[in-house]
């Protein structure tokens, strides 16, 4: 070889080498590992018993559920009624810190931004710093020690919900346990839930088990009909250490504005893990079918005035005979021009036959 | 010739290291007229951004503008980071095209690019020295944005604790901290487009094309950051983390962009560098 | 590194500072150089000289490494080149095509930055040695000057005050009076003679003959590329042929006189006095000496009014070899 080719070399081996080392690390990141085998019963258990409760980790969320474009929340739009449409389209990073059953935090990660919800004790506080607004969240019953605002169920951790999943398991899921993986750098168990009702839009939703603790990883779902899960949230970084206390610390900064909210009493309204799908809720909201593919049906009066108006939420509506509907992979929320709200993880069809059946 | 006329050194003796091209370099950049004007240029855009909100009636509402605009009449201290936002898309990279475009190429077309390879200053060390000055350059030029920043803001609006983007508050002193760490994250940020800047340097003698050429290039790669189609080349592009300091301004600092960053412009200098070299060693210099 | 050049053959062989062989430079399909075998001995002042575009600049190139040969050898200071370059350069001093210098930076800013350059050179003695040459060139009231305000004359002597910054083995000049002024030659030409009386070797290209032959002892003649003719500037000169000049009315009569004795008549130059017989003498010095012709053209009734024996002017000669008209100034 000439001097001259010679001198080109690196250019070419130095490219190379890092494309072998992308890749090495991709095929890495996808390789199984090695555990020993569990039946889907052992790993249920190993959740159940779960002792670990302080940890800080990053959370990725990731939503593919087929919906138009909805222009992402940037530092400059106030979020309103729109935000929760934000989480069904694209992915959020967020951190979380837990520290013990009355101490978290949540930190969602926007461009040049970040919302933070902070739960201490009685106190909770909102933070949004593209508005430098803080709210002030209170517990219903100040003084009483057992009203504090929990903290576990308020973190949207794959842990909450891979156990409002697992609450659903009944004998229509079939449960497997498949091929080990590596989340966040730790080795996992991964339970597959798989609807064996071929009404719903589910194909299966996947738990990633902490081998070592049974703490749940990673939540993965997948829709009929789509390659990419349909949605997934799972740690990219995790540490079973508790977090600095002073994380749950939160005083408003200086020149916020702030304001005071008292919670009403029940703080979450989706159903709790022991709560069973039928029993029957105080705003009258029903639910016919059962397991996957239920269908739950709010009434006119238990529906926010004003839902279809905003402008984000029409956006993704389409109108279909009887009212108008959003479609996705994976659920199907179907308003009738009465005012009733058909929401499941169906297709659009069960949603109107359901309504028709009324 | 007379007596005195034997060598300096002695056969045998290893040469020095020769950092003296290295403060020779520095100095021919810093003592030059261009450099001066373009570090005033963007002194100047924290002075401007400052005084407009001075002047101006109206009180900037929150979420309106970049960051911390809103904050700045409260805090001084966020003139910085608000100029260096406005500073990372265009001026930073504007600035930093120009010095990274001009170093071989600028030398070529004076003619001293033959002279410092007779004197022998060493291809290889010749890039190693001028990528170097691109490099103090980016730092020079970030710290001017971040000092004038802290500077104008400290002499037109009140000074105190501040915010970060989790609502905390930390001292002055660490925001000063901070401060520093964000300069060093912008400077890293550069470092990719430097590299480039120089392998498009070692393709011509004309310095107005190469610094023209990193520019565009700059400006295309944020561009294509901004194309949702383009999403599965957005981790590759040199300006996909530009403005990833906000992690910095997080509390606790999440140094995950710092490193994903730091991983992708060593990736750009390793792959510029060497094509930068195999060019330029095999340079034939007619200029 | 200094092992013996392969090329040398013999003891006896003068030792060379610079040697090349069959050095081929191309741009593209153009061969610039089309192989040349240079042969400049250490001590000398080599001209080398050549119409404009014959090649000259780029060979320098090649020889110094800036630029690659397409094919053929190159040693210098009798270490291979490009291979030796790091350790053969800081010997060199060079004047390439032009000075090259920071218009914003001054005469001695700039000359301080390019010895910078050199790992060599030590710094402590950089101020002393900047001065020194820029003494040498007579640019000292020039000294605070940018170079943006220098002449161009000034920058050529900034550019020699560049190559000398240094005590060098061999100093490669490419047209070093470009520019200058009837004095600055002057001065250009001294300060080569004592450079080589120091024993520094100096290769200096030139498109000027007159230059080249008062300044030096050896001299390649560059043409198209090609190196036409290379040795001792003596040598060349007593290859070409010598004449006798007749100067007397009876041209015819002489020039039958000067055919007897041997000698070639030659056509007298157009526009030039009838009155004057021209005869090439072959062999040389061999020939009839200068008074048995004149006896012989006496003898012969011709009105002898003058009488020379003239060496053939180097510009015929080279007109001869490259075939191209130089431009001669006095
Ligand atoms: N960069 C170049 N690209 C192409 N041809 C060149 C280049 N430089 C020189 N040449 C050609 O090489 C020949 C020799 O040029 P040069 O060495 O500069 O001549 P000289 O110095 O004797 O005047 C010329 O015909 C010129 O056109
Ligand atoms: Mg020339």
């Amino acid at each position: 070889m000439t001097r001259a080719k010679r001198r080109w070399l690196p250019a070419l081996l130095i490219p190379l080498a890092l494309v072998l080392a992308v890749l090495t690390g991709s095929v890495q990141a996808g390789a199984t590992v090695s555990l020993p085998p569990k039946t889907a019963d052992e790993v249920l258990a190993m959740i159940a018993r779960t002792q670990v409760r302080a940890f800080s980790g990053t959370l990725q969320q990731t939503a593919e559920l087929g919906l138009p474009d909805i222009p992402s929340s940037t530092p400059g739009v106030t979020p309103g009624a729109g935000t929760a449409l934000e989480f069904l389209a694209g992915s959020h990073t967020a951190r979380v810190f837990v520290g013990d059953p009355t101490k978290a935090r949540l930190q969602i990660m926007d461009a040049m931004a970040e919302r933070d919800l902070i739960v201490n004790g009685k106190d909770a506080w909102f933070y949004n710093s593209a508005d430098n607004s803080a709210t002030h969240l209170q517990a219903p019953k100040p003084g009483a020690p057992t009203e504090t605002l929990p903290s576990k169920p308020a973190m949207p951790t794959p842990e909450a919900l891979a156990n409002r999943f697992l609450a659903a398991v009944d004998a229509g899921t079939e449960v497997t346990v498949g091929e080990a993986s590596s989340v966040a750098g730790r080795s996992a168990y991964r339970l597959s839930l798989a609807p064996k009702d071929p009404g719903t839009l589910v194909a299966s939703v996947s738990i990633d088990v902490d081998s070592e603790t049974g703490f749940p990883l990673g939540v993965h779902v997948q829709a009929k009909n789509q390659a990419d899960p349909a949605y997934s949230l799972a740690f990219t970084d995790l540490s079973l250490t508790a977090p600095d206390p002073g994380l749950f610390q939160f005083t408003p900064p200086a020149g916020s504005t702030v304001t005071t909210k008292v919670l009403p009493a029940r703080l979450t309204p989706v159903p709790d893990a022991d709560s069973s799908p039928k029993a029957p809720s105080p705003h009258g909201t029903r639910v016919s079918g059962e397991g996957w593919g239920s269908i739950v049906m709010l009434p006119a009066a238990a529906v926010p005035a004003g839902l279809t108006s905003n402008p984000q939420i029409s956006q993704v509506l389409q109108s279909v005979s009887g009212g108008r509907a959003l479609t996705s992979s994976l659920v199907s929320v179907l308003i009738l021009d009465d005012g009733r709200v058909l929401a499941g993880l169906v297709p659009l069809e069960r949603l109107q036959s359901a309504a028709a059946a009324q | 010739m007379s007596a005195d006329t034997s060598k300096p050194l002695a056969p045998g003796v290893r040469p020095a290291v020769g950092w003296s091209l290295l403060g020779s370099e520095l100095s021919v950049l810093f003592r030059r007229l261009r450099t001066w004007a373009m570090l005033l240029a963007l002194a100047a855009v924290p002075i401007l951004i400052a005084v407009a909100v001075k002047l101006s009636s109206r009180p900037v509402a929150p979420g309106r503008g970049p960051l911390f605009l809103d904050r700045i009449t409260q805090n001084g201290l966020f003139v910085a980071v608000t100029a260096l936002v406005v500073c990372v898309p265009l001026f930073l990279p504007l600035t930093i095209g120009v010095v990274a475009g001009d170093t071989i190429a600028g030398e070529a077309n004076m003619g001293t690019l033959r002279y410092l390879l007779l004197a022998p200053a060493g291809r290889v060390r010749l890039l190693l020295v001028k990528y170097a000055g691109a490099v103090a350059f980016c730092f020079a030029a970030t710290v001017t944005v971040a000092a004038s920043g802290a500077l104008v803001g400290v002499v037109l609006f009140p000074v105190g604790p501040v915010t970060l983007l989790s609502g905390d508050t930390i001292g002055v002193g660490e925001s000063m901290l901070r401060s520093l760490v964000i300069a060093g994250y912008i400077t890293v940020s550069l470092l990719g487009l430097s590299a480039i800047g120089l392998l498009i340097s070692t393709f011509t003698d004309v310095p107005v094309g190469a610094m023209a050429a990193t520019i565009v290039l700059s400006v295309v790669s944020q561009v294509l950051d901004n194309l949702p189609q383009l999403d599965w080349l957005h981790p590759w592009l040199f300006s996909h983390h530009w403005l990833g300091f906000a992690d910095l301004l997080r509390q606790p600092i999440d140094w995950t962009s710092f490193g994903a960053n730091a991983l992708l412009q060593a990736g750009y200098i390793a792959v510029c560098g060497t094509l930068a070299y195999a060019k330029f060693s095999n340079k034939d210099i007619l200029s | 590194m200094k092992e013996p050049s392969p090329t040398q053959r013999g003891a006896a062989a003068e030792e060379l500072a610079v040697e090349t062989h069959g050095l081929v430079k191309r741009f593209g399909q153009r061969a610039a150089v089309d192989g040349i075998d240079l042969a400049v001995p250490r001590g000398a002042v080599f001209g080398f000289l050549g119409p404009n575009g014959s090649g000259k600049t780029t060979t320098i190139r090649v020889l110094l490494g800036l630029a690659s040969a397409t094919s053929g050898d190159v040693r210098v200071l009798d270490q291979s080149m490009p291979a030796a370059l790091a350790s053969v350069l800081p010997d060199v001093g060079a004047l390439v095509e032009g000075p090259g210098f920071y218009p914003f930076l001054t005469g001695p800013g700039n000359l301080m930055r390019l010895d910078s350059a050199d790992r060599h050179a030590l710094p402590a003695t950089r101020r002393q040695r900047v001065a020194d040459a820029l003494d040498r060139v007579g640019l000292t009231h020039a000294a605070g000057k940018k170079v943006r305000a220098y002449s161009l004359g000034m920058k050529q002597r900034l550019g020699l005050a560049n190559a000398l910054l240094r005590p060098r083995e061999l100093l490669v000049l490419d047209e070093p009076t470009n520019g200058l002024d009837p004095q600055g030659t002057r001065e250009v030409r001294s300060l080569v003679r004592s450079l080589a009386a120091g024993g520094t070797t100096v290769f200096v290209s030139s498109h000027l003959l007159a230059e080249v032959e008062q300044m030096c002892t050896h001299v390649g003649v560059m043409s198209a590329g090609r190196l036409v003719a290379q040795g001792p500037l003596a040598e060349l000169r007593s290859a070409g042929q010598r004449q006798v000049v007749v100067e007397t009315p009876d041209a015819e009569r002489a020039n039958g006189v000067l055919a007897r004795l041997g000698l070639v008549p030659a056509a007298t130059p157009d526009g030039e006095r009838p009155i004057e017989a021209r005869a090439v003498m072959n062999g040389g010095l061999a020939g009839p000496a200068p008074e048995v012709i004149v006896a012989a053209l006496v003898a012969d009734g011709v009105r002898v009014r003058g009488f020379a024996v003239e060496d053939a002017s180097l510009e015929d000669r080279f007109v001869s070899l490259t075939g191209e008209g130089f431009d001669v100034v006095g």
